[in-house]
């Protein structure tokens, strides 16, 4: 950060033209650039709480043939600012402290005191037994390593390494006796590596985390810590219309097919068609989408030798607006990889086809013109797909058997269809893979592409 | 990003701006060469008719267009003017060798001696568009470098300004206006264009340029649609389909032309076929279909065609193996069989969403060796054991993606 602010171009000075904010908006993330150290106000300085300063703006230049008065003052005031800031120690309120001990047997901090808003989303309940009845069960609040690290790494959790295995309940007064809480560094230390946690896995749950985001493991580490149900397989039932005309069209194709003994230098007989929709649509032959069976031979999987894939999902990540219920967690927004992005290449097509098979299918995005949606906007579809699940009597049914209804399964007015490039974006099912190089993680979402159910003509 | 906005224009051009829409639409209103004559719809119902039998007759009005071929670039040259202005305007096939995309080079030449400002071609419209951004920039530079002397002045005088204090405007993006007709910018424009007006007529030159097709595109003309023979350039005789077939599986092979066509050299892991499959399948889905060199990928799929929307999806062709062992015997340097590393997509990715457009993995896969017979190569009929998988990739903002 020193080094950055030496730099004379990377001065707080002019605000430039709008074209600039704009594009400056659009870049992805705020830790970009260097802070502006000169925002802070200068009583904030001494405070228990250093405030993270906003990014200022870069001057256009360095002044030519140097010496600029103005652009030194401002620099040695940024500079001053900087240090001030820096100087303040960091402090904690004793009240919102929580207390815990790390088993690293366990590899889980139990929690003794919980204090503060993070344990809605943090932290699962497991039943260990107490030392003096050898029967007796009793439930307590126990901490993954990441969690642990994530409340040590904030200022919010005191944390001691165990020195007696397994005697508790703990008497709150002997705390003091244990001597000093765990650095931050003895943290990492003893941590990392623990229930499968790498580093790049706690770097991108602290990243979630800070943002506001609810992390969870998708594979439970042990049977007391919760998992979202088990994905029902929402079968979309096609109507009765529809799937006549399928079973037709491939009864037709395959007639054709049979008389006509397809000549594979003549296939497509142009005189045949009307018009472009029916002439494209004779051209589609190239077996196409994520349901074509993948022939592809699974040599190395049978190698036995061969170490585990590191394509599998991690975390189950869910929007911090998503009612979230550490109990009964819902199901996730997001499904999250997380790979060393020095260590292994992106996934080979047999390594994304095993991601997607445990993946449900994501719903369609909304149609563009829709304003001010009334249903929450993480499961747009869904509400109104089951809400037309309500049962039907048996007359309706065979009455729709016979008059099939116009608009099948969810009776939408034409207009809220949505946008083809919106659906061919978001893709069928999706995957985020979070590659970490050392430290800086980018967010990749690799949606399954459905381009052969989207023709444009 | 403001480099592919267009500029904001007085409200004359606006009404000028529909006018070139409502023209486009009437040009370039045939995503195909081939085209549905309407003059019959008199006897539609007897046609109809017909056309449950598959008898209908002539509907279809087929251009026939003529190319030829040349193993050295790999491409087929179209170089009748009228040929090469069909295939562009329906289904945009083809570049202009010495253009952009569309074969606009004559046109370039006599609006330069004519010095005309109207109907310029989509090459000048740029390069003014390019010039008045560059002035812009300057103008930037310029009242910045004046509010920053102003606050220098203030700050010897011991007051520090912002850049609002100084008063000097700085101009922005969305208001700027060329104040004066930005400088002439064709750079083949010849200076002395004034004095040749009078000449105009005697002075244009013959048309030197010629429309380009890949293989892909002109097998699918010739294949699929039947408006195109391609012409041997030895023996000036139109090519039969199954010759073209050979010749274009061949012609990948590093010791082509000297090599003979039999069966151990067709295999399916030729480029041709590969980029063959993909091209096929986005055309036969509706898109235009376009090559993608300059933004780092294979394909750009464009929705109606490059006059009428930027390309939306950017497509990087990755052949999967079937069979890894087929990939030992591969005579071909076929990209992408690897999967990228983590820096190559970061970089393509960011290249193509700069740009605006959504970067797709199309996976093919090469049917094994071991499952399909190297006789069905004979044929296109291999082309229904390749498949295509996409993969639509985008970066995950996670900061953006809270509510």
């Amino acid at each position: 950060m020193d080094d950055l602010l030496e730099q004379p171009n990377k001065l707080p000075n002019f605000p430039l033209s709008t074209e600039d904010a704009r594009d400056e908006d659009q870049s992805s993330d705020e830790e970009d650039g260097g802070l502006d150290w000169t925002k802070l106000p200068s009583a904030s300085v001494n405070i228990a709480r250093p405030v993270i300063p906003k990014r200022g703006e870069k001057d256009y230049e360095p002044k030519a043939g140097g010496g600029s008065g103005l652009q030194l003052h401002v620099l040695d005031r940024a500079r001053t600012a900087m240090f001030n800031t820096l100087r303040a120690t960091r402090g904690v309120n004793n009240k919102s402290m929580s207390y815990a001990i790390w088993y690293p047997q366990l590899a889980r901090a139990h929690v003794t005191v919980a204090k503060g808003i993070h344990f809605s989303s943090m932290g699962h309940s497991v039943q260990r037994p107490i030392a003096d009845a050898d029967v007796k069960l009793q439930k307590r609040l126990e901490l993954l390593p990441e969690e642990a690290l994530y409340l040590l790494e904030r200022g919010a959790l005191w944390c001691w390494q165990d020195t007696n295995e397994g005697s508790w309940p703990i008497n709150m007064s002997d705390i003091d006796a244990r001597g000093p809480p765990m650095s931050v560094q003895q943290a990492y230390a003893c941590m990392i590596g623990k229930e499968d946690l790498t580093l790049e896995e706690y770097q991108v749950f602290a990243y979630l985390k800070r943002l506001g985001y609810v992390v969870t493991r998708a594979e439970a580490p042990s049977l007391s810590y919760p998992v979202h149900p088990p994905l029902t397989k929402v079968k979309f039932q096609k109507s009765f219309s529809q799937t006549f005309f399928t079973l037709w069209s491939a009864v037709v194709r395959k007639f054709f097919r049979l008389f006509s003994g397809i000549n594979w230098w003549k296939p497509f007989r142009i005189h045949h068609y009307t018009n472009y929709s029916s002439l494209f649509e004779s051209l589609r032959f190239v077996p196409s989408g994520h349901t074509t069976p993948l022939q592809v031979r699974t040599t190395r999987n049978l190698d036995s030798s061969s170490p585990r894939s590191p394509y599998h999902i991690f975390y189950h990540l869910y929007k911090p607006s998503t009612p979230f219920r550490k109990t009964a967690p819902p199901n996730p927004d997001f499904y999250v990889v997380v790979v060393n992005a020095r260590s292994s290449l992106m996934p080979s097509l047999r390594e994304l086809a095993a991601l997607y098979d445990k993946l449900p299918e994501t719903p369609s995005p909304l149609p563009r013109q829709r304003q001010a949606p009334t249903t929450s906007q993480n499961a747009p579809a869904a509400p109104s797909a089951l809400a037309e699940q309500h049962p039907i009597s048996i007359f309706q049914r065979i009455s729709r058997l016979i008059f099939p209804p116009k608009a099948p399964s969810i009776p939408l007015p034409p207009s809220r269809k949505p946008h083809p490039f919106a659906a061919l974006k978001a893709g069928k099912k999706m995957v985020v893979i979070a590659a970490v190089d050392s430290g800086n993680i980018s967010f990749f979402r690799f949606g399954q592409g459905a381009f052969d159910e989207w023709p444009m003509i | 990003m403001p480099l592919i906005t267009p500029q904001p224009r007085g409200p004359g051009k606006k009404k000028g701006g529909s006018s070139r829409r409502n023209e486009n639409n009437r040009i370039y209103a045939n995503p195909l060469p081939l085209i549905f004559s309407a003059e019959e719809n008199r006897f539609w119902t007897s046609h109809t008719v017909l056309g449950l039998f598959g008898l209908s007759g002539s509907r279809v009005v087929n251009p026939h267009c003529e190319g030829i071929f040349d193993p050295y670039t790999r491409s087929v040259w179209v170089t009748d003017s009228v040929h090469s202005t069909i295939l562009w305007r329906r289904g945009f096939f083809g570049k202009g060798t010495l253009s952009r995309s569309e074969p606009t080079w004559l046109a370039r030449q006599i609006n330069a001696r004519q010095n005309a400002e109207k109907n310029m071609v989509s090459e000048q419209v740029t390069a003014n568009r390019r010039a008045e951004r560059k002035q812009f920039k300057l103008d930037r530079a310029r009242a910045i470098a004046q509010a920053a002397e102003a606050a220098e002045a203030a700050f010897k005088e011991g007051r520090v300004l912002t850049v609002e204090e100084t008063g000097v405007v700085i101009p922005s993006a969305a208001t700027w206006k060329p104040s004066r007709p930005p400088p002439s910018s064709s750079p083949d424009q010849p200076t002395s264009a004034a004095v040749e007006d009078q000449k105009v007529d005697e002075d244009i030159p013959d048309n030197v340029e010629h429309l380009q097709l890949t293989l892909q595109e002109a097998f699918f003309l010739l294949w699929t649609l039947d408006c195109l023979s391609v012409i041997d350039p030895d023996t000036h005789a139109a090519m039969s389909l199954e010759e073209i077939w050979q010749t274009l599986q061949l012609i990948h092979f590093p010791l082509y032309p000297s090599l003979a066509s039999d069966v151990t050299n067709t295999r399916f892991d030729n480029p041709f076929l590969i980029n063959y499959v993909v091209y096929h399948h986005y055309r036969s889905l509706g898109w235009i279909v376009r090559n993608g060199i300059k933004f780092c990928v294979d394909y750009l799929l464009y929705k109606r065609g490059p006059v009428f929307h930027h390309a939306e999806f950017a497509l990087v062709v990755c052949p999967v193996y079937e069979d890894e062992e087929d990939r030992q015997t591969c005579p071909f340097d076929l990209q992408n069989v690897d999967p990228f590393s983590w820096t190559w997509l970061s970089t393509v990715n960011r290249v193509n969403s700069q740009v605006q457009k959504t970067l797709v993995l199309t996976y093919v896969t090469i049917p094994a060796r071991s499952r399909c017979q190297a006789a069905l190569l004979a044929s296109p009929a291999c082309l229904q054991y390749f498949s295509i998988r996409e993969i639509v990739l985008r970066r995950f903002i996670p900061a953006r993606m809270r509510d």
